[in-house]
């Protein structure tokens, strides 16, 4: 008989030793710190890097990457991959701007369309994949060609849609200040202390151990540190950009959906082990078209505040023919927060944090007058380094 | 004896020109523990799958509760109250126990919450359930990709017994595990029999598994019934020679 070791008598070990958390709800721990590292280290290089103006310009610029990847990690999760997102990204921008340029229709309406058709982008790419049982990397490789080709067609002759004035430029442009700002911040702290809390009081009520400050105490004042510091240090500025704020929601949006919901557990499920997951009873392959279908509604919602904020749409806009920087920037951030290309691990916020990093790079050695080729070798460079703590930190975790 | 609770008759089983079953008839009764041994190609995965509802047998009948049952599917033989734990487990390792248990069945909070899990209610019912089976030293939270194989297979049969079944089918629960840890899952199996449930192991573990933890084995040799013998009185080496077709096919249960 083979005798894969294991220990004899398991001591009762209910406590959870650090390395298993940094792999589950810490896993955003190392990216975090490495955020803070790169924060003092450009502070200390340029004085213009950490004065608001600077800040809020790294906060938007991390946005569109940042929705893209916070999409992204849906996919991601269920252990499958959509390189098509940058290219959903543009041809729904295009789509939207065609929309209200040549057709008339109210700003809101073409918004609504792009995401729309993102989502269904993304959810017949997945129904493709499902169907046939070919790899998601291809189908979405040739899906974000055609879509290239789609968004060809769709600009008109001068290549461009110039969106100035168009109503559309008013996403990326309006700021929320005052009151109306701290009403937010406010809203959203109470939003998540409710959850926090709601969670801390039915585990008391089931009688199992609940603890009020590391459960509701902590990640409260930490949540609620990080949005006041960005109000305070924006109100400075002309106050929240509205991109900032709907990354803001949506992350928090995403990150409920991942970690309390149903179908947030069937993502890890199915990335882990799908064969699992559907002698559970679970719909694999519904769950995975659903999970398609919120990373091209948002990669969608990622172009359109791009066209919003270049004031236009272009040949050029979701990263160019074969998704360019923004497809490889938009997946670097998802793995660099933590989220495995393996699937069923990572959370949401890592999207935020990997998003982050790369703004910051780019803006902070863009300020130390770094040429553009050395800033592609750091941004790489922080990708291997940031998937190679994440096994490290994979293997630990592991027994024996 | 008690009246089984599970009971076949003359099944037979072909796969194409192979004859995979031949007349086998086997009875489970509640809180017993059968053990169901045989030589590689005996019968005995078809078996479990005719049981479990994977196979639909081409004759015999299969009783239940001393109704005589059509069964078409695993979901059906699942909802009538049989559950099997196949060897691969199927357990999601990146999840905890509680999330593994009530995989696919989640308890959820109103609408309004947007279908909210419900973690307290789930980790409350899992502690109950597992604390009656004596695994309290089954950490709930941590992810089960962390823990032994013995705790793993565990998990995997309290998750079998979580929504109450009558029959519980065990498929080779030992067979990647060291002697120590197939002693707990040995624990497990008597305490689901104490339980009044009625337990099937297959298993290969003659000499440390079968003899000490099950009330009856029951031998499958080239498909056929070969042998029933009590666990109390036979030695390992009767059981092998009958696996093997040694010379004297016996039947020693009472």
């Amino acid at each position: 008989m083979t005798d894969i070791s294991i220990p004899p008598t398991p001591t009762a070990t209910p406590t959870r030793s650090l390395t298993e958390r940094l792999g589950n709800e810490l896993s955003f721990v190392p990216v975090a710190v490495g955020l803070i590292a790169l924060f003092l280290f450009f502070a200390t290089q340029s004085d213009v890097f950490l004065t608001s103006r600077n800040l809020s310009n790294l906060l938007v610029q991390s946005t569109v990457t940042g929705i893209i990847a916070l999409g992204l990690v849906f996919v991601l999760l269920t252990g499958e991959i959509d390189l098509s997102v940058a290219a959903t990204s543009g041809v729904a921008s295009v789509f939207m701007a065609k929309l209200v340029m040549d057709f008339g229709l109210p700003v809101p309406l073409a918004i609504l369309a792009g995401v729309a058709l993102g989502g269904l982008v993304g959810a017949a790419s997945a129904r493709w994949v499902t169907l046939i049982g070919v790899p998601s990397f291809v189908v979405t490789l040739g899906v974000g060609l055609v879509l290239n080709g789609i968004q060809l067609l769709l600009l008109p002759r001068t290549g461009r849609y110039n969106l100035m004035n168009s109503g559309v430029d008013q996403l990326a442009a309006t700021h929320v200040t005052g009151p109306m700002a701290w009403g937010l911040v406010l809203c959203a702290i109470a939003l998540f202390a409710l959850v926090m809390g709601s969670t801390w009081r039915s585990r008391q009520r089931a009688g199992l151990s609940a603890s009020f400050n590391a459960g509701v105490l902590l990640p409260v004042v930490i949540v609620a540190l990080f949005l006041v510091g960005v109000l305070v240090f924006l109100e400075n500025q002309r106050g929240l950009p509205m991109p900032v704020i709907l990354f803001l929601a949506l992350l928090g949006v995403m990150s409920y959906i991942t970690s309390e919901t149903r179908f947030g557990t069937y993502l890890y499920a199915i990335g882990n082990n799908a064969e699992a997951a559907r002698r559970a009873g679970i719909k694999v392959d519904r769950i995975k078209i659903t999970a398609f279908a919120i990373a091209g509604g948002m990669a969608a919602f990622g172009g359109i505040l791009s066209a919003s904020r270049s004031l236009g749409v272009s040949v050029s806009s979701g990263g160019g023919v074969g998704g360019g920087a923004l497809l490889l920037e938009s997946i670097a951030a998802a793995v660099i927060g933590g989220v495995s290309l393996f699937g069923g691990r990572g959370m949401v916020v890592g999207a935020l944090f990997g998003a982050l990093i790369i703004a910051t790079v780019s803006n902070g050695l863009n300020l130390m007058g770094v040429a553009n080729e050395a800033r592609l070798i750091v941004t790489g460079l922080l990708l291997v380094v940031a998937v190679s703590i994440d096994r490290g930190i994979e293997r630990l975790a592991r027994p024996g | 004896m008690t009246q089984p609770i599970l009971s076949l008759r003359g099944i037979t089983k072909h796969f194409g020109g192979v004859k995979a079953l031949t007349d086998v008839s086997l009875d489970l009764e509640p809180g017993k523990v059968v053990a169901l041994v045989g030589d590689n190609g005996a019968g005995k995965s078809t078996l479990v799958k005719v049981m479990s509802g994977v196979h639909r047998p081409d004759s015999g009948t299969y009783q239940f509760e001393g109704r005589e049952v059509a069964v078409s599917n695993p979901a059906e033989v699942a909802d009538m109250g049989v559950q099997t734990v196949y060897q691969d487990l199927a357990l999601c390792d990146n999840l905890d126990a509680v999330q593994n248990l009530f995989l696919g069945r989640e308890l959820t909070g109103p609408w309004y919450t947007g279908y909210r899990v419900s973690r307290a209610a789930a980790e409350r019912r899992a502690k109950e359930v597992l604390k009656r089976l004596r695994l309290d030293s089954i950490s709930l939270t941590r992810n089960v990709g962390a823990m032994s194989g013995g705790q793993r297979q565990n998990i995997a049969i309290a998750r079998s017994i979580l929504w109450e079944p009558k029959v519980v089918l065990l498929d080779e629960p030992t067979a990647a595990l060291s002697h120590s840890a197939a002693e707990q899952v040995g624990d497990l199996v008597r305490e689901l029999a104490s339980h009044g449930l009625a337990v099937l192991v297959i298993s290969h573990d003659i000499h440390h598994f079968v003899l000490d933890n099950t009330d009856r084995i029951e031998v499958l040799r080239l498909g056929r019934n070969a042998a029933s013998f009590n666990s109390r009185d036979v030695t390992g080496e009767q059981v092998v020679n009958a696996m093997v077709g040694g010379n004297e096919a016996v039947n020693m249960a009472g």
